[in-house]
């Protein structure tokens, strides 16, 4: 017994004085000092992403001798977390693929734009992202990739149910709901008011009924009477049974992949909702795709979304020359457009936005964007807000008060700053 | 002081009652059991051999359509499985190793001599117990910052090292002080030494308390989920429990393949456990106390 | 004890009796260190640290990315206390734990009594019921939440066939449904080691304990509560502390199961600390988070060590 556990005892000190030995190998030098290798936290979207930036990665290291990018891939339910966790101690990376910035700008912790693209790169952002960019004036984020959201309706049900054209206004939601339920034996509206994106959803709707984040002032307005009205719509739709059961902990991947069994009528989805949820389920489901139905049904906004790249200052803007060469190289066209492409996401910068209007679908959601209002993302306190809609919305459509829920997130916007 | 005895004896009750009844009844009573702890694990196996198609269906089969075994050939492809693997195991290992060697001692020390600080040390391990590396994620990142050790695998191997130190401490402590000192007296006198008595003698004895802080330690360490997560960065310096989970996230949900990587992650462990088990009960008998 | 110390001091008198007894005294009295270093430095450096940064961040000011700004004072506590979801999280909390500990402790005193008996198969049986310890807790509560999937769960199946429901039941939105199945699957998580720790312990009762109490005429009732239980109290003891820490800190199984959500209506204080750090943004407040949860678990397990002697344990 003695001996094996000396064995034992041997064999795991060799394991561990190897381990210290290589504790800090070779690719955890974060680099920076040199200020020619950088580091780039990139989210993963799907699993194209890790791919597309390594690839990427090794054209730029193989076009420019001596710059160094070292990747590192999040899942966007990690992200928040580990953002914060880098930036508190002091540990960011120089380039971070993320959704939200003014607190970072806010806080000095990023360049502007203008610091770290060329004007050619600069100039090419279409003007509603860059607007979306701006942090007191100034453009700090670097917009990515952008996405709008329509509604997706199955035309098979809808036939089913006699029912001619989509619907306009909430109140052919509600009857269409209705009929898909009794003639098409399948849940009317897809409601996804999970902790993954409930934010999105309700602003979806809450901006069809002139509802929305904050006043015309800029001001937290979040328990405004439109919310309180949207979301009393919504509760309405699962009281009637008309959406699938429990809103409250459905995230969007439930909702379409019911949709894509046809056992939803409708529901809000992005560009990428075919090839990342429809696709992968059922490759020929017939269905259309239509603008967000409003309150009224005479004017119909569309949710735009936009992710972003934020620059990190470090070691003394000694990074800046690497993350401009990185950046003007990711952002040239072809380079840009083929992650649209492979993620089916919408683009950013005029040039290249032509490649995306050829296919049909894409070209909805391309078209939509101009009527897009957008989440505040400019707000300091937006991701703060976010947090606090994604963990709380839910629950006024399930055990409490839409008003109550609203009050307590325009609370904790109000502390946020 | 309680001697251990051998497992329950066959000159006891089997002999004097014939129990047939009693032993059918606890055969079926364990056999259900032992189905009932393994259940979720065959649905576990049995979703990772679905097509990505079966688990959509629902409401869901019991067996899958399709038999896609090559989801676990198909795996190794969709992550590095590889490389989490190894991950797991040098910091459990490691882990392990560097608890073992800080606790021995201390353990040993404690149940042997009285000492002014006694008291006070093992108060202190058993606070300590009470602290989980969940509660104090973001303390242990900042001094891993301090310390110049984020992303290292050496960070994981401190902090599940000393977060089941104390555990370990008071288990050994426990089962060295319930070791008769005479025996250890006798290796004394016999010229053995503090030390030699201690390996000769004492430890042999206590190998139920050894394994089962050697099992303690590593489990945890192998299962450890939110230091690893926040500590670690680079995919090489991931271990399982961390990379596992990303099979489904926000866009995609692989259950196929994230319940084919927790067996792959799992079937080791129990393999090390079947391996153990003697020890950790049945090492009782099996030393020289009797 | 005291004489193979005192031995020790004489054997090393009589090896080196030339040394100053000044300097023998001090290497007497730093022995203690010699054997008990390693783990003080560890415990101190890797435990200890980290909870001085969890008390001091409770008292800054850390802005939503993450940027210390400097003192707070007690704001984060009075957020804190301001907070509606507090309390029933705390409430919840001490229930989550209560009924854990109580249900594992019963189940594993029957679970380690059955494998301290003799039937055919029992080496099998003891490795199917270690089999949720090795297994991670995170992919353990993973596997349990797709069986209670709405949609596609084998425990919605089972029942649909067995005519037990009519319709799915989407059971981890339901605050109390998702409650206990959560408390099943941390009872299921916790099993293992509480019952290798119970049938460890009745391995260490002597035989001639029962041969006396079956002399004596006492059934088999009695001798379990009379003479089983009181010496496994020890076990118990061990099995319970361990079974409270880690409840107390459990996250793996609520983080993958429900999030805490709907709401809050799930959280127990490790989830609700997470999710303030992370969906509120608010470090400090989460950092008083963590600090009022400390203290709960100090106060519990301080009471619990009052009610079990630990003193009579450590002498």
């Amino acid at each position: 017994m003695k001996r094996h556990l000396t064995v034992a005892i041997a064999t795991g000190l060799t394991v561990a004085l190897g381990v210290s030995g290589c504790g800090k190998g070779s690719s955890s030098d974060d680099g920076g000092s040199d200020g020619k290798s950088i580091k780039f936290v990139a989210a993963i979207y799907d699993s194209n992403a890790e791919p597309y930036w390594k690839a990427l990665i090794k054209d730029f290291e193989a076009k420019n001798s001596g710059y160094k990018v070292q990747l590192e891939m999040v899942d966007w339910t990690q992200m928040d977390a580990k953002v914060k966790t880098y930036i508190q101690t002091k540990q960011a990376p120089d380039l971070l693929n993320y959704n939200s910035f003014s607190d970072f700008a806010r806080d000095g912790l990023i360049y502007k734009a203008s610091e770290v693209v060329s004007p050619t790169t600069l100039s090419d952002f279409t003007p509603t992202f860059v607007e979306q960019s701006k942090y007191n004036g100034d453009q700090y984020a670097l917009p990515f990739i952008s996405s709008a959201r329509l509604l997706f309706y199955n035309k098979d049900l809808f036939a089913k149910a006699k029912i001619a054209n989509p619907p306009k206004t909430w109140d052919e939601v509600k009857t269409d709901a209705e009929k898909i339920q009794k003639e098409g034996g399948a849940t009317g509206y897809g409601l996804p008011l999970g902790p993954e994106e409930s934010q999105a959803e309700f602003y979806s709707w809450a901006m069809n009924n002139g509802g929305g984040w904050v006043d015309a002032s800029g001001k937290w307005a979040i328990n405004q009477p439109a919310n309180v009205e949207t979301l009393n719509f919504l509760k309405g739709l699962k009281d009637a049974k008309l959406t699938q059961p429990n809103p409250e902990t459905t995230d969007r991947k439930t909702v379409f992949n019911q949709f894509a069994q046809g056992k939803i009528g409708m529901a809000i989805g992005g560009p990428f909702t075919k090839a990342g949820f429809i696709d992968p389920v059922n490759k020929n489901l017939n269905f259309g795709v239509t603008s967000l139905p409003s309150k009224s049904g005479t004017e119909h906004n569309t949710l735009g979304v936009m992710d972003l790249l934020a620059a990190f200052k470090k070691n003394d803007g000694k990074n800046k020359e690497a993350l401009k060469k990185f950046l003007d190289f990711l952002y040239q066209k072809e380079n840009t457009s083929t992650f649209l492409k492979k993620e089916g996401f919408l683009p950013v910068t005029k040039s290249a936005g032509d490649a995306l209007s050829s296919d049909p679908y894409m070209k909805q959601f391309v078209d939509a964007l101009p009527s897009s209002k957008f989440a505040p993302t400019s707000n300091p306190a937006w991701s703060a807000v976010a947090g606090a809609v994604k963990q709380s919305l839910g629950s006024s459509v399930a055990n409490k008060d839409p008003k109550k829920v609203l009050d307590d997130i325009q609370k904790t916007a109000e502390k946020s700053g | 002081m309680t001697r251990p005895s051998k497992e329950t004896s066959p000159a006891g009750a089997a002999r004097r009652r014939p129990l047939r009844l009693r032993t059918a009844l606890l055969t079926a009573v364990g056999w259900l059991v032992a189905v009932g702890f393994l259940l979720p694990y065959l649905q576990m196996a049995l979703t990772s051999l679905k097509s990505e198609k079966d688990l959509t269906k629902s409401p869901g089969g019991y067996l899958p359509d399709h038999w896609t075994w090559s989801n676990f050939v198909d795996v190794w492809d969709a992550a590095p499985l590889w490389t989490y693997l190894r991950v797991s195991l040098i910091v459990a290992v490691a882990a392990t190793v560097v608890t073992l060697a800080c606790a021995l001692p201390a353990a040993y020390y404690t149940a042997r001599y009285r000492f002014r600080g006694r008291g006070a040390y093992l108060l202190l391990v058993l606070v300590t117990q009470m602290f989980a590396p969940t509660a104090l994620v973001i303390g242990i990142y900042r001094e891993m910052v301090a310390l110049n050790l984020t992303d290292t695998l050496f960070a994981l191997v401190l902090v599940n090292a000393a977060f089941n130190l104390p555990f370990c401490v008071w288990i050994l402590h426990g089962y060295f002080s319930s070791i008769p000192k005479e025996l250890e007296e006798a290796a004394f006198l016999d010229g053995a030494g503090r030390v030699g008595a201690l390996t000769r003698v004492t430890l042999p004895i206590s190998m139920p308390g050894v394994v089962t802080a050697v099992v303690y330690t590593f489990i945890a360490a192998w299962n450890e989920y939110i230091v690893a997560l926040t500590v670690t960065a680079s995919p090489d310096r991931r271990p399982l429990t961390v990379a596992v989970p990303s099979f489904v996230t926000q866009y995609q949900a692989h259950w196929q393949y994230l319940f084919a990587s927790s067996l792959i992650a799992i079937v080791p462990v129990v393999i090390l456990f079947v391996f153990v088990e003697r020890y950790l009960i049945g090492g009782l008998t099996a030393g020289s106390v009797k | 004890m005291q004489d193979l110390e005192t031995r020790a001091r004489d054997a090393g008198a009589t090896a080196r009796p030339s040394r100053p007894s000044a300097l023998r005294r001090a290497g007497r009295a730093l022995t203690p260190l010699v054997w008990l270093g390693p783990s003080l430095v560890l415990i101190t450096v890797v435990v200890l640290w980290p909870v001085v940064e969890m008390v001091r961040t409770s008292f800054q000011k850390i802005s939503s990315s993450g940027v210390t700004l400097g003192g707070n004072g007690t704001t984060n506590y009075t957020d804190l206390f301001d907070e509606d979801d507090l309390i029933p999280v705390v409430l919840r909390t001490l229930g989550w734990v209560a009924g854990i500990v109580i249900t594992t402790m019963v189940l594993s005193l029957a679970i380690g009594q059955l494998l301290n008996s003799r039937f055919p198969g029992r080496r099998i049986v003891r490795w199917t019921v270690i089999v949720p310890w090795a297994a991670s807790v995170l992919m353990t509560s993973l596997i349990w939440k797709w069986m209670l999937d709405n949609y596609s769960g084998l425990v919605n199946r089972v029942l649909l066939d067995l005519h037990l429901i009519d319709e799915p039941v989407n059971w981890l939105a339901h605050p109390w449904q998702a409650m206990l199945w959560m408390m099943w699957v941390a009872v299921f998580v916790s099993l293992p080691f509480a019952s290798f720790v119970i049938l460890a312990g009745l391995q260490t009762i002597p035989e001639d304990v029962y041969e006396a109490a079956r002399v004596d005429g006492a059934g088999p009732l009695r001798t379990y509560f009379g003479i089983t239980l009181p010496l496994l109290r020890p076990s118990i003891m061990i099995a319970s502390i361990i079974n409270v820490i880690n409840v107390f800190n459990s996250f793996p199984i609520i983080w993958a199961m429900t999030g805490g959500g709907p709401g809050h209506s799930t959280d127990t204080t490790t989830t609700f600390m997470y999710k303030l750090a992370f969906y509120d943004q608010n470090v400090g407040e989460s950092g008083a988070m963590a600090v009022v949860n400390f203290v709960l678990i100090l106060a519990m397990v301080l009471m619990y060590l009052r009610a079990a002697r630990w003193r009579e344990e450590v002498r």
